[in-house]
């Protein structure tokens, strides 16, 4: 007999013993691990997800964040450049004028200078040309030049108008002296001459003092009180000099006006 | 070295301890030494089992196992195959360890005792129709033996226990088959021959324990609920229809 009943009944038990066993030690054991497995890979992948969309989020507003902050940062730099044109412009603007204001006061000064400088140089050659001319009219001076001086002298006594006359001939009155200065010892034909002219035309009844003055160059002087006839180099030489000194006065005047 | 001589068709002839009715035989043996080591080892592969993604290998060699057996069941029940898994996948595991270890000297596989292959099989055969109840209920299961007509019950009944015995015989007798075969050569040529015949052995006891595995699932599914609308649908759409009954 091939079966045996009692093996069978034995292996029947064996059998549903191992299906017991085998359940609790393999199968419910493995198939809660690998659901336990899927579950926690379904909440990693989903929690991946939900990173995923987070940093994808995270990354569209930092991007336009960028964007915000590219377009800010073009607007500050064209602000900053213009600000820093006009800036310039104005510095430059400011340079230009301190140096216009620095060059114009340059030239003023230059120009005060060298007009100060010519005005003194002028003044100094007119002083020392005068100076020369009065050496050699005084070197030149001689008894034809005497002569010559005391009858212009006579002749421009001549030549007074009635009302200066009357006006020398009233401050005679009161000393009744007037006085001749010249540079020189008038001959005495000269006072003769010199006094028959001012006895005919101004006073008759005055004396006349002859003093000699080295500072009347070539020349004869008359004073009374408040009133001077005279001639000589100097008066023409001291107009002269006044009129030089005038004129460049006013030429300097007029190239500071400029 | 041989436990079973050539003269000594299955295991249960060589009996090992006796007390009255209880027996100790070789298959008894043999089987609870099986058990021992599924269990042990199942039990040492499972206790530091890891929830992370990263697992040890003997882990993995188990869910891929497991997995396996729950897709196949699943495919074939159309439905979960979580309450089919520890019967189906317990006989799958006992019978091809029980055949595996054929190759080691002095061991007589269980599975080679028409006495096991019988057990288990009238295991599976109270299996399906309690299965089907649970599925079904017990009178829609029990309609389904009336179906199409009265007087195919007896027919049912006897398909039923034909394909029970088929069951039995086939895994007995291949398995049988090829110990003796083994044997016999062993006793011609000791040399490489019989080894050539051993892988090949070793190749026919998984490939039955598969047999037996999916048979019984079919058996299983041919009860269940789901395989009779899959069936109706297919006639009532007019394909091609036909028992899911697997003869050997």
């Amino acid at each position: 007999m091939l079966i045996d009943w009692f093996t069978v009944v034995a292996q029947i038990i064996n059998f549903l013993i191992l299906v017991f066993l085998l359940k609790h030690f393999l199968y419910g054991r493995i198939i809660n691990a690998m659901d336990q497995r899927e579950a926690r890979i379904t909440s990693r992948l989903e929690e991946a997800e939900t990173q995923r969309k987070e940093a994808e989020n995270e990354a569209a507003m930092f991007k336009l964040k960028n964007q915000y902050i590219e377009s800010q940062r073009e607007e500050m730099i064209s602000s900053a450049k213009e600000e820093s044109e006009s800036f310039k412009k104005d510095l430059m603007q400011k340079a230009r004028e301190e140096i216009d204001s620095i060059q114009a006061r340059w030239h003023e000064t230059v120009e005060k200078q060298k007009i100060a400088f010519l005005k003194d140089l002028g003044q100094r050659a007119t002083k020392e040309v005068f100076a020369v001319t009065r050496q050699v009219l005084k070197d030149l001076a001689d008894k034809d030049l005497e002569q010559q001086i005391v009858d212009v002298f006579i002749r421009r006594v001549e030549k007074l108008s009635q009302e200066e006359r009357r006006l020398i001939s009233e401050s005679v009155n009161g000393s009744g002296i007037i006085l001749i200065t010249s540079a020189f010892q008038i001959p005495d034909e000269g006072q003769v001459k010199i006094l028959n002219t001012i006895k005919e035309y101004i006073n008759n009844e005055c004396q006349i003092d002859y003093q000699i003055a080295s500072d009347v160059i070539s020349g004869i002087e008359l004073r009374t009180v408040g009133h001077k006839i005279a001639w000589s180099f100097d008066n023409y030489l001291a107009s002269l000099e006044t009129n030089v000194l005038e004129a460049m006065e006013l030429g300097s005047r007029s190239e500071g006006a400029e | 070295m041989e436990i079973l001589h050539l003269d000594q068709i299955s295991p249960d002839a060589v009996v090992l301890w006796k007390w009255k009715f209880f027996t100790l035989n070789a298959t008894i043996l043999y089987t609870w030494i099986i058990m021992a080591i599924l269990t042990v080892g199942s039990w040492l592969a499972t206790r530091n089992l890891s929830t992370e993604p990263e697992t040890s290998r003997w882990q993995s060699l188990l869910e891929v196992v497991v997995v396996g057996m729950r897709n196949q069941i699943g495919e074939i029940c159309q439905q979960d195959a979580g309450r089919y898994l520890p019967f189906i996948g317990t006989l799958f595991l006992f019978i091809a360890i029980s055949n595996l270890l054929g190759f080691v000297p002095g061991y007589a596989p269980p599975t080679s005792s028409l006495s096991t292959t019988a057990a288990l099989a009238v295991c599976v055969f109270v299996a399906v129709p309690l299965y089907g109840m649970w599925d079904r209920g017990p009178i829609g299961y029990l309609k389904h033996f009336a179906e199409p007509s009265l007087f195919i019950m007896p027919f049912h009944i006897l398909g039923e226990v034909s394909r029970t015995v088929a069951l039995a015989v086939r895994l007995f007798g291949n398995i049988m088959s090829g110990s003796k075969v083994v044997g016999i050569l062993l006793a011609i040529t000791p040399l490489l021959f019989p080894i050539v015949m051993q892988v090949l052995e070793l190749l026919i006891g998984l490939i039955q324990a598969y047999i037996f595995a999916i048979l019984s699932t079919v058996y299983i599914a041919s009860a269940l609920k789901a395989h009779e609308e899959k069936e109706s649908f297919a006639h009532s759409s007019g394909s091609l229809s036909g028992s899911t009954t697997v003869s050997g």
